[in-house]
């Protein structure tokens, strides 16, 4: 009998890797033309833009595919020295354009073009060619230049909305929206702004480009299954967790079953699940790891979304993730026909389930308090209006009591004006590092802008006073 | 071709991988960083000093004790010089300037080298050593400084010790600084790229 010593991945049919890719392509095509109809023909038509600039997300896609390629290429050309067709062939094995289209597909449609090309470029050669190539990548590339990108530049990503959304709806998207409510409150806080479920699910919100039409990833998924390209059981598993989750904690809070579909259906959950966690490098084989997998991807998103301030939580889980990977290949390996083992297994993960939601509960019992909290660290001591123009005068707790005005004008903040930080120890270090600009900025998530270190007292009162302000001009 | 095989052959951060919380955790920007390459430089010399001269006498049962004790008096004594003549750079070193007690480059020359050989020897062993750890931590703080805020701070905190103040600005507007860098995690990444940069040249010249 003859061995033969293969890297992953490893598939039992007769398909060729290129067979595979070519299917991947197909299925990615909706997506993509979904992507520049929304991004490109309807902004071109509505929004006053150029025809250039409005094929901006057609150019992400072709900078992300081509960057990875030519990186790929040059890597096996130049470190390997392999000839210039071994590493064209080699690269174009390697499935180096599925990764690059997928990382332009999860980006936001404003970002700098250079911008996803050191994405594409970082995510090939440290995320593939580093750890020694196609099969042997701990992590899924694309998802590893989406972190470097958001860990690099996070001020240049841009905002999520379109030049068309930007006119038209404005403010926050889906999930961000969600946690400004500290993700309770009702239909009409969450879903009514963006429309209603259905808008969530043909795509007609804001969003990164490629994630948005849950429809067509649905459509690409049953495509993929049905030719067996993928595995079914992590996305399925994967969004099947997620919604049982939050079916619990809709529960708790008194919402309906809209509350769940609302959270699978917004931010990258679908995509992710069925694009990302699925790739055949970074997922388990065996059946059971593909459970594990699949069950701990939803437990971790859930607990991402509710606990930190971060509202997206699918990429982080599913980078995370890639790391225990073969962890549960070998629990699928051990569990196999052995009844204890199983059973040992689901009592883990019951007892995870348990904690995870009494962790979220908690936190949201926290959080209803904590609002009374903000009431009393931030005064609003008046408010002038000037036809749409608000200016608010407001007081704030940090060392001392900071003295502000807040100009308002369609619920953005335009500027917040000091009146009087005599109290605060630590304000040169406020002025030096431009927090004011940078809490104006990022009002609409302004729970994940950092304190300023040195200072966080007064930090945090110039966070309160946005906070409160966005509460009073949502009201 | 001797000072190539002290910086890059036997270096203590590139090659044996030790030192690593002060290499990580200071070189944010370059003058921290060469200033804890000094004091640690300085450090290790006056130990191995000290544990050479005494090394007849110690017991070896006690003896990690013995250094851990002349460790940290030596890295006391720099930091009340520190606090007194340059305050900027003290603060900005907080908890990693009594961390140096616990730098395993110090204590294990210390241990494996200064407490078995002669007073010369010893000295020389702490100058190949510092000025290979110096290097390194210099190489990092240029590189994390320069690629994740755009600037290059020659001498800014002890400014008042030398009386020269000079912070280049490399980048202009056009380029944007990767922030990625001054987290640890980028702090990480790029040792592991200079590691394996070096590691890739060795092999090159063994074959």
């Amino acid at each position: 009998m003859k061995f033969i010593k293969e890297n992953g991945p490893h598939i039992k049919s007769n398909d060729s890797t290129s067979k595979i890719m070519t299917r991947f392509l197909i299925a990615l095509t909706p997506i993509i033309c979904f992507a520049i109809f929304k991004n490109s023909v309807i902004v071109y038509s509505y929004a006053s833009k150029g025809f250039i600039e409005s094929l901006h997300p057609l150019f992400m896609i072709i900078v992300g595919a081509l960057t990875s390629f030519i990186s790929e290429t040059l890597y096996y050309k130049i470190v390997l020295k392999n000839d210039l067709r071994t590493s064209l062939y080699e690269s174009y094995r390697s499935f180096g354009i599925i990764s690059g289209i997928l990382l332009a597909l999860v980006l936001p449609p404003n970002i700098p073009l250079w911008l996803v090309s050191f994405g594409s470029f970082t995510g090939s050669i440290i995320g593939k060619m580093l750890f020694g190539g196609f099969g042997q990548n701990i992590f899924n590339p694309a998802l590893l230049g989406y972190l470097f990108i958001s860990a690099s530049y996070s001020n240049l990503m841009g905002s999520p909305f379109n030049a068309y959304e930007l006119d038209t709806i404005g403010g926050a998207t889906p999930l961000s929206n969600l946690m400004n409510f500290n993700y309770t409150g009702s239909f009409e806080n969450i879903v009514s702004p963006f429309g209603d479920l259905f808008n969530l699910f043909v795509g007609n919100i804001p969003g990164a480009i490629g994630e948005v039409s849950k429809l067509l990833i649905i459509i690409s998924f049953i495509y993929l299954v049905i030719t067996k390209t993928i595995k079914w059981i992590i996305p399925t598993i994967y969004v099947t967790t997620v919604f049982i989750l939050t079916f619990i904690i809709s529960k708790y809070i008194d919402a309906g079953v809209w509350y769940s579909l609302f959270h699978i259906l917004s931010g990258g959950l679908l995509f992710g699940a069925v694009f990302m966690a699925t790739d055949p490098v970074t997922s388990p084989l065996t059946t059971i790891g593909q459970i594990l997998h699949g069950l701990s991807l939803g437990i971790l998103t859930v607990l991402l979304r509710f606990l930190t301030p971060y509202p997206e939580g699918v990429m982080t889980s599913i980078l995370f993730m890639n790391m225990l990977v073969p962890l549960f290949d070998k629990i699928g390996i051990k569990a196999r026909n052995n009844i204890r083992n199983i059973i040992i297994i689901v009592i883990t993960f019951i007892l995870i389930i348990i904690i995870s939601i009494l962790n979220i509960t908690h936190k949201l019992d926290k959080n209803s308090s904590n609002v009374s909290e903000l009431d009393s660290k931030v005064n609003i001591l008046e408010v002038k209006e000037d036809g749409n123009k608000k200016i608010y005068e407001v007081t704030s707790k940090g060392w001392g009591l900071i003295k502000a005005d807040v100009e308002v004008e369609d619920k953005n903040i335009k500027s917040i004006i000091i009146k009087d930080s005599k109290d605060e120890t630590q304000w040169n270090e406020i002025e030096k590092n431009n927090y004011i600009y940078k809490v104006i900025q990022n009002q609409n998530n302004i729970d994940k802008l950092d304190a300023v270190s040195g200072s966080t007292y007064s930090s945090n009162a110039l966070k309160n006073i946005v906070k409160k302000v966005k509460i009073e001009e949502a009201k | 071709m001797k000072i190539f095989k002290y910086l890059f052959k036997e270096n203590p951060v590139f090659v044996l991988v030790l030192g690593l919380c002060s290499t990580l955790a200071v070189t944010t920007t370059f003058e921290k960083s060469y200033m804890m390459g000094l004091v640690v430089m300085i450090i290790l010399i006056l130990s191995n000093l000290i544990v050479s001269l005494i090394r007849k006498y110690v017991n070896n049962e006690i003896r990690i004790p013995v250094y851990i004790i002349i460790i940290s008096t030596l890295v006391t004594i720099i930091e009340i010089f520190l606090s007194r003549y340059s305050k900027p750079l003290y603060d900005s070193f907080g908890i990693y300037l009594p961390l140096v007690v616990v730098n395993c480059i110090i204590l294990g020359r210390a241990l494996s080298y200064a407490s078995k050989h002669k007073v010369i020897n010893s000295l020389k062993d702490a100058l190949k050593c510092g000025i290979g750890y110096l290097v390194a931590i210099s190489i990092i703080g240029l590189l994390r400084e320069v690629l994740g805020n755009g600037t290059l701070t020659l001498m800014n905190d002890i400014s008042s010790l030398t009386g020269y103040k000079e912070v280049i600005r490399i980048f202009n507007g056009n380029i944007f600084p990767n922030k990625l860098f001054l987290t640890s995690g980028g702090a990480f990444i790029l040792l592991g790229i200079i590691i394996g940069f070096i590691n890739s040249i060795k092999k090159g010249k063994e074959v």
